[in-house]
Formats: C-alpha cells, structure tokens, sequence
C-alpha cells in the first residue's frame, strides 16, 4: 500500500514571460505522509504558494517527478486533473475566495456539484457544524467575519472527503485569535480523521504547532524539521 | 442546488442587466412571431375572403382593376358607373354559371355609431346574388316582395348595431323614403355584413341612378375559359374584366414583398439581440474571472464552467422567447389595429395568425440562438486556467 500522498523528485517550477525568467522552485525532494501535518514556512517569494499550487493540481512543474496519490498529474488533461481536485484535494485560501452570492450553506454545496454528488445531502451541513458556524448557515459572505469566512471555506474544502487539505497562508486575513482557533481545527481535522494537511504560512508559532516543519528560501528547501510534541497537541 | 440553480442565481444577482437583456430578446422574438403570425393571417383571411365573395370574375367600368377589387371586397361604394345595358349583353355569354348585377351606394348617416356619425353601405342587389355568394343565409325574414319595393334586407352587423329586427323601419339619411326591414342575414365574416341590402331598382330609383351599376359579379362554368371570355367582352371599350384570382395573387405578391422588407427588419433586431446576449455574457464573464478561478480551484472542470455560462445564456433566451411570444399574442392586437389603419384592403377576420406551431418554431429558433450565442463566452470562461485568474485577483 502506498504511504506517501505526495512525493515530489527534484521538482522546478520556472515562470518564463516574454521579458524574464523567474525560477521559482529550484530541485525540491519532498515526501509527504498520509495523516501528516505538515507547514511550509519561508519568506515571501521562497516559493511556498508555488509548492502548494503544484502539489494541489493547480500547476504543472517544469520539470521533475511527481506523484500525488499516485498519480502523476503532469500526464493529465485538465479535465482530468480538475477531477483530482474535486475529489482529492481540498484548498484553502488567504482570502477565503468564497462565492459572493451563494450562502454559507451553498458555497459548501458547490465541490458537491462539480464532483456530480447530489446524494450527500447533510454533509455540507454536518461539515459547517463540525466548524462552528451551524447558525450561519443561510449567511451570505458579505455577512460574516473573517474567522467565520475561513471557517467555511474549510468546510468548503472537507466537502468532498478530500485525502489531503492544502492551505495557502489561511491565516493571512486573520487576527491571532482566529488565527490560533483556525489551526486548532486543523489540528483537531488531523487528529480525528487522518487528515493530511498542508499549510503555507509566515507565521511561526503557528508554524510550529504542527508535526513537520518544511523551511524554504530561494526555490530551495532549506531545513526539514520533524517535531516531536510534548503537550499532545 | 444544481448547475441550473447555480446558473439562474448568478443571472438574479445582476437583475436590471439580466432583464434588459432579456427583454432584447424579448422583442426580437414578439417582432418575429407577430410578423410571421401577421403574414400567414393576412393570406388565410384574404382567401376566405375571396373565397365567401363567391364571384370569380367581377366586371367594372373601367379604372383600376386592383382598386375596384378592393372595393367590392370591401364592399365599398364609390366605383365608377357603368351602363346597366352592359348586364343584358353579357348575361346571355356561354361561359356564364352565374351572374348578378351589383350597385353600391353609400350615405352619410350623422346618427350612426350612438350619434358619432359613419357611413353606412347600400347595395342594390337582384336575387341571384344570394345564387352565388355560397354562405348567405337569412337568419331571420326572407327576400324583397317586389324588384322595386321599400324594403330592405340588413347585414348581420348592421342588425346587430343598430339594434333592428324584421318590421322595423329605416330611413336613408338625406332622402325622403322610409324602409321596411323584410330579413336580416346571418353573419359571413365579410365586410358585407355591415351593409344595408336594397332591391336593385330600389337604389337606382333612391339615388337618381336609373339604368346604373357600380359592378356585375359572375361565377364562370369553367375558370379556366376566362381568357377566351375576357377576349369576347374586349369590345365593350368602357368596361373591364377582372379575375380576382388575380387579384388575390397580385395582394398576396405585394404582401409577400413588404414581407421581406420587414423580416429583414426583423432578423436584424434578432442579430442585435443576439449580440446584446453575447455582450451581457461575455460581461458578467469577464468580471467573474476571479470567481471561475475559484471554482475551478475547488473543482470544476472545463465543461463544468462551459455548462454554467452556457446554461445562463440559455435561460436569458428561453425567458426572452417565453415573454416575446406572451408580446406577440398580446401586443399582436395593436399591430392588427395599426395595420388596419395603413393598408389600403384589409380582409375581414383576424389578421394575426399566431399558431402552436409558429410559437413552438420561433421557440426552437431562440433556443437554437441560445445555443450558439452562449458558445463563445462559455468557451472563453472555460478556456480560464485557475492559477492566473486567482493570482491577478490578489
């Protein structure tokens, strides 16, 4: 049986316009786990945003292997590869990038549709619930605070059961409060269901709640750390 | 909640834009359905007109073969006179089924229409009038006692309007005579039934036209010998012979002309509501760039996205077809009134012809417009790719 979600072999990623040439992953050699909680942290431009993107099916590398849940998404269509996102992989976002003129409730429902699963009907609702927000349901965007925005774009993620939870500086529009509440989510996500998850953020404390800490700086990965957790969080 | 649900909250969430546009396509269609509905009614009506005339040939002094048509479908007086001689000299003609000579007179009546004033149709008629109109019936009453009695006999409508039965009494305004009302005809759906139907010799005593005749209607034994008859009556230099196959031939002809000036009129306002949808789409799908990201982000593939753009430009065209042919079934009743105004002859019955098939076909055509209009700005949102559209959103 596989172990690895990911596994990602001297993966480049270059931006080429017509003007320059941006190398924006230099060669990464990444495994990651299934049921790991893993956070990329690194300044802006390390390439963090770049990472997740490649990993999430969002882009294609330039060159390199790599394998996601067994798949290699640089042989896909995008058709295909949208059919991987729906299924297997949930994203969060720094700024929620919910759908403006759908409910709470809605906006969870629509992974349900793309992935053409009109059946689970109580999930959306069982998924707000699990983040709190059971009585904003019927609320639109506009009407929420940030905490409560990101909190259903992770429900939005969860909608599909998806294997692996990419976030991408989830904290960015947050206070520290919302902040710290958000990863006690994830955290409690890893725990309770095996989730694997992977964070992008800038923030260190938060960084550092999580089981594996992947620095990178330059395109290039800097330190791996493996944390071991004395407080049992 | 599925792509439809999807599709129509988007459209409501821009409501006046959505509804302008619809309301484009709106009047495309309602232009179209009511011009077609318009000509094929304006055919069935004319030809059940000439067909209920029941002559095939009519023979006026001459003039305008066309006007004089008209004239007598119409059953409007203010032909030309022509010896009543004419009528003795022909009747005896071999091709002749059935002939019978016609004298239209009209009279200004400052009483009619509940003191409005109007005019009112006399036409002097002989007995085998009622030999050759094929659906004229007395719904009351019978024919005149004498070739030259006061008696009158009522069109269905002029009964109706002026609230007369058969015993009552009519006067002829500006003339010193007072008609005793001896049948009431039942309704043709002609104009002729709002005229005033008098003995032949009545008229020409009435109006001072003694020996006088405004036409003679005739019902050949075979159609097809109305040349070699026309050939025969060519030497009476001051008639002529007019076929009303002709003439409905030639009306249809010119209807069928301005038919084609105003379709192109017609699918020129189609053409602009064609790009009214593709410009509203294209629109929303040029500020929802962020929002088609997110959603391929979270899962949607190509066609998911092509659905739902193409899916919101079906459902403007669809709700445009359904009002636009609501418009024409209504407001087709204002372009019967119009029409009626502008046009030298218009036939009696309704003129707009708006059939199941004609509002399924126009339908069909809107959907089928839908269809492709929503094609290019589905593949230009779907042809998106995820990672650019949520970048250029930060």
């Amino acid at each position: 049986m596989r172990e690895h979600i990911v596994k990602a072999d001297k993966l480049k990623k270059i931006y080429s316009s017509t003007s320059q040439k941006i190398i924006a992953l230099k060669k990464i050699d990444v495994e990651i786990k299934k049921g790991e909680f893993v956070t990329i942290m690194g300044p802006s431009g390390a390439g963090k945003t770049t990472f997740l993107n490649l990993i999430g099916c969002l882009d294609r590398p330039t060159s390199g292997k790599l394998d996601i849940l067994g798949c290699d998404p640089t042989k896909f269509n995008e058709e295909k590869l949208s059919r991987i996102r729906v299924e297997k992989i949930g994203f969060v976002f720094e700024d929620f990038f919910l759908i403006s003129f759908l409910n709470a409730l809605e906006n969870v429902q629509l992974p349900l549709i793309f992935a053409r699963n009109y059946k689970n009907n109580n999930r959306p609702r069982d998924l707000l619930k699990r983040v709190g927000l059971d009585h904003r349901l019927t609320h639109f965007p506009n009407e929420l605070s940030g905490g409560e925005l990101q909190r259903v774009a992770v429900a939005r993620a969860l909608a599909n059961n998806p294997e692996i939870l990419l976030a991408d500086e989830p904290t960015g529009n947050l206070d520290s409060r919302n902040a710290q509440e958000l990863f006690n989510l994830f955290r409690d996500l890893n725990r309770e269901k095996g989730l694997t998850i992977v964070v992008a953020t800038h923030n260190v404390r938060l960084g550092y709640s999580a089981d594996r800490v992947i620095h990178l700086n330059d395109g290039k990965m800097e330190k791996d750390e493996r944390l071991v957790k004395q407080d049992g969080r | 909640m599925k792509f439809f649900i999807l599709a129509y909250k988007n459209l409501k969430r821009r409501k006046s834009r959505s509804f302008l546009t619809i309301g484009g396509v709106a009047v495309a269609v309602a232009v179209l359905v009511a011009l077609l509905g318009f000509n094929a009614g304006y055919q069935e009506a004319l030809t059940s007109d000439v067909d209920k005339m029941g002559y095939q040939v009519i023979v006026t002094a001459k003039g305008c073969p066309y006007e004089a048509a008209t004239m007598i479908l119409s059953g409007e007086a203010g032909l030309r006179f022509m010896d009543e001689d004419i009528y003795n000299q022909i009747t005896s003609d071999p091709d002749i089924d059935k002939i019978t000579p016609l004298l239209a007179q009209l009279a200004y009546d400052p009483e009619k229409q509940g003191g409005k004033g109007g005019f009112i149709n006399y036409l002097g008629i002989e007995k085998s009038y009622i030999e050759l109109k094929p659906n004229v019936k007395f719904k009351s009453g019978g024919w005149f006692s004498a070739e030259n009695a006061n008696e009158a006999i009522l069109g269905y409508e002029a009964a109706e309007s002026e609230q007369k039965s058969v015993g009552d009494k009519i006067s002829i305004p500006d003339k010193d005579i007072t008609l005793i009302i001896v049948g009431i005809f039942e309704r043709t759906a002609t104009q002729e039934d709002g005229a005033v139907f008098l003995p032949l010799k009545t008229t020409q005593r009435v109006f001072d036209i003694e020996g006088k005749l405004t036409g003679i209607g005739i019902k050949l034994k075979q159609i097809e010998k109305i040349s070699e008859f026309e050939e025969r009556l060519y030497p009476i230099a001051s008639i002529q012979v007019i076929s009303m196959s002709q003439v409905k031939g030639t009306i249809l002809n010119l209807v069928n002309s301005a038919k084609i000036l105003i379709m192109s009129v017609a699918f020129i306002a189609i053409f602009v509501a064609i790009i009214g949808v593709i410009n509203t789409i294209l629109m929303s799908v040029f500020e929802r760039t962020q929002e088609i990201g997110i959603m391929k982000a979270i899962g949607a593939s190509r066609s998911d996205i092509f659905k739902l753009i193409w899916m919101e430009t079906l459902i403007i065209c669809t709700l445009g077809g359904i009002f636009g042919s609501v418009i024409a079934i209504f407001g087709g009743n204002l372009i019967e009134l119009l029409v009626r105004k502008v046009m030298p002859y218009a036939p009696g019955g309704r003129l707009l012809l708006i059939t199941p098939d004609l509002l399924v076909y126009s339908f069909l055509g809107v959907i089928i417009v839908g269809i492709i209009s929503g094609l290019y700005p589905a593949f230009k949102a779907a042809s998106m790719r995820p990672i650019e559209v949520i970048r250029s959103g930060e």
